[in-house]
């Protein structure tokens, strides 16, 4: 595969106003530069060593394995990655290469608040100014990580248009850029947008793959990622597409069920082609074109488009996609923890889920992988409240009435 | 000379009948030409005003065969040429050519769809000429010359130019960096419409010598907002705006 492909079979594309035209054209003709450059690649594996901690490990999980009785499942654990997901791969590529660019300031959307985190510490280590765009109903329910951001000396700016999501913060970067794309770089966190943001993101989280090959010392016969816009599943699977007999799965959000508005599953029946934040790809939206309000307890599955190459490649059958309602996320999550002793973001968990599944119904000489593509600390006010409402809320009251300061 | 107004405004706001009341007085008021805007759920190219203008319209029922509707009773009852504007997920959800096809149908005098340009278009421009509705190319003064060239090329019967490198929305300063653009475009048989922050006559009357028609959009919308908040009538507003500005 290329390193810049801008369309994947029907799908991707440069959907943008003619004012974002140039700037676009620069960033795919400076990716393409400096990964092509010694240096560059330096300064990344330098960076994925010393900040990130990479390589993660790939954990065999023979607890969990032998409780299922299916395959043998290996935990690619991405959430040990410093920040604790592996937004923070990509967040690093495109913060190294804005620095090359001349760029001096950054900017970026984030839902649940881990793309926005780990651009903000890629920044402060890299000097680099940077605001996050963060719709105002997410600063509410994931005040924690805006917390963080703030600490790593980022500019939390509330978006208050439209679902005040993600999809608004994203059309909120777009606005910073299309006024400020000379001296600033838009740092977007998924495999998604118009190109060469997909193959950019891909390319830098393919390090998750890449790793695997190293560490794997078995055949692999499965391979299972969550899919939100598609950067963690993308980065694991790409250095595997040509090896044919691998069976790979994306897992998408089933939220609380069937119906619109109530899950964020973009594969089956429901999504549609479109053309919408400046990529074409399947999305949920109605016959108009208007776009649909979606749900999942993971804010980071919860967004109605999905990146333009793993459409493609669902489309054409290489990759299975299936989906992990919000209950067996949850239920994945107490039984990794259970048996393993690892803490599965919410996100992740959704991989988790139809993993046990998928196992099932493979023989016990087989090996499946799983991409943790995050931890779930951060999830603690949800899964929490989700698991022992009670106790939490207890808590929670207690520590409202605490004195802090005096 | 006198001095063009292009008015936009948006279907189905503040309500469907207030937006064709709107349309009404902007064209009592003066305008030359009416850019109705079909509301998107995520306009990118916009600014807060119209945003949220357009938020409000869907939330209100505004529909895309509401809009055309809209559209056709305007082109019939008025009698000034409409243009639509609007994302380029509308036209691709509902089938690019049965779009093109329903707009001419509806009376627009062109489409203006900023996020669908030259080159990856969806077919929209092969489709203006085959169905000969003028697509308006919209450039900023940003515009790299070669690319200009290329959109100069195309011979449309209009390009739009936004002023700066923004959003709607904001008040425009006009100076070189933007007229220039403009006296560029000057001589050509091409008519330039130019607008984004225009919101004062003193605006109009520096920009109208070095364009075909001066562009007002968030300028109305505001003006209407705050008389429909008020319980007056967006006619009445829409009308004394547009007043104001040719003054
Ligand atoms: C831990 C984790 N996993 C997955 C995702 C989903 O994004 P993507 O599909 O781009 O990997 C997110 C997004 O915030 C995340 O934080």
């Amino acid at each position: 595969m290329s390193v810049y492909n801008d369309y994947f079979g029907p799908f991707g594309g440069r959907y943008v106003p003619e004012i974002l035209q140039p700037p676009l054209k620069e960033l795919e003709l400076a990716f393409q530069e400096a990964l092509g450059d010694p240096e560059f690649i330096g300064e990344f594996e330098e960076f994925c060593r010393d900040f990130i901690g990479r390589p993660t490990p790939l954990l065999p999980a023979k607890n969990a394995s032998r409780e299922i009785g299916g395959a043998q499942i290996y935990i690619k654990l991405e959430g040990l990655a410093n920040t604790g997901a592996h937004k923070i791969n990509n967040a690093a590529g495109q913060a190294l290469l804005a620095k090359r660019m001349g760029k001096k300031r950054i900017i970026a959307e984030t839902g649940a608040g881990q793309h926005g985190v780990a651009t903000a510490a890629a920044c402060a280590r890299l000097n680099l100014p940077c605001v996050i765009y963060m719709g105002e109903e997410d600063i509410r329910r994931q005040h924690p990580n805006v917390y963080w951001m703030e600490m790593y000396g980022a500019e939390v700016r509330s978006v208050t248009s439209g679902s005040r999501t993600l999809k608004d913060a994203v059309n909120e970067a777009f606005r910073d850029w299309t006024a400020n794309s000379a001296d600033t770089h838009y740092l977007l966190g998924s495999a998604l947008g118009p190109s060469p943001y997909p193959d950019m993101v891909r390319e830098f989280q393919s390090v998750i793959g890449r790793e695997i090959k190293d560490q794997a010392d078995f055949q692999i016969d499965a391979m299972v990622a969550c899919v939100g816009g598609g950067s963690n599943a993308i980065g694991f699977l790409a250095p595997f597409l040509d090896q044919k007999s691998i069976k790979m799965y994306g897992v998408e959000a089933g939220g609380r069920g069937k119906g619109p508005g109530n899950n964020a599953v973009r594969m089956a029946d429901t999504g549609r082609p479109g053309i919408i934040q400046g990529y074409k790809s399947l999305f949920l939206h109605d016959s108009d074109g208007q776009v649909l309000d979606t749900h999942s307890i993971s804010a980071g599955l919860d967004y109605p488009g999905i990146g333009p190459q793993l459409a493609a490649l669902g489309k054409e059958g290489r990759i299975e996609f299936t989906e992990a309602s919000d209950r067996e996320a949850l239920e994945a999550l107490k039984f990794f923890a259970r048996t393993e002793g690892v803490i599965f973001a919410m996100e992740s968990a959704h991989a988790g889920a139809a993993a046990i599944r998928i196992a099932k119904t493979m023989s016990p000489d087989q090996n499946l992988i799983i991409n943790m593509s995050g931890r779930g600390d951060k999830d603690i006010f949800i899964s929490a409240a989700a698991l022992d409402g009670e106790n939490w809320r207890d808590f929670l009251e207690k520590e409202s009435r605490r004195k802090y300061v005096d | 000379m006198s001095t063009e107004i292009v008015s936009h405004f948006i279907a189905g706001y503040p309500d469907m009948e207030s937006s064709l009341e709107t349309a009404r007085g902007l064209a009592e008021g003066g305008a030359s030409y009416l850019e109705m805007q079909i509301p998107f759920s995520d306009p990118s190219a916009d600014g807060p005003v119209i945003e949220n203008a357009c938020r409000l319209s869907l939330e209100r029922g505004c529909t895309v065969d509401k809009s055309l509707e809209l559209m056709e009773k305007i082109h019939g009852e008025l009698n000034i040429p409409v243009f639509l504007m609007s994302y380029g997920n509308i036209l691709f959800a509902r089938g690019m050519k049965s779009m093109v096809q329903q707009a001419k149908d509806a009376g627009a005098s062109g489409l203006i769809i900023p996020d669908l340009v030259y080159g990856r278009d969806e077919g929209l421009y092969a489709l203006g000429k085959e169905l000969d509705v003028p697509v308006l190319p919209v450039i900023t003064p940003t515009i790299p010359a070669e690319r200009l060239d290329e959109i100069i090329g195309l011979e449309p019967e209009w390009i739009y130019t936004a002023l700066r490198s923004g959003i709607t929305g904001s008040l425009t300063t006009l100076d070189e960096s933007n007229l220039g653009l403009l006296d560029r475009l000057k001589p050509l048989k091409t008519k330039v419409m130019a607008g984004f922050g225009i919101q004062k006559a003193e605006q109009v009357r520096v920009l109208a010598p070095h364009c075909d028609a001066v562009v007002v959009g968030s300028a109305i919308v505001r003006a209407v907002t705050e008389a429909y908040n008020q319980g007056d009538r967006a006619r009445n507003a829409a009308r004394l705006i547009i007043e104001d500005l040719l003054k």
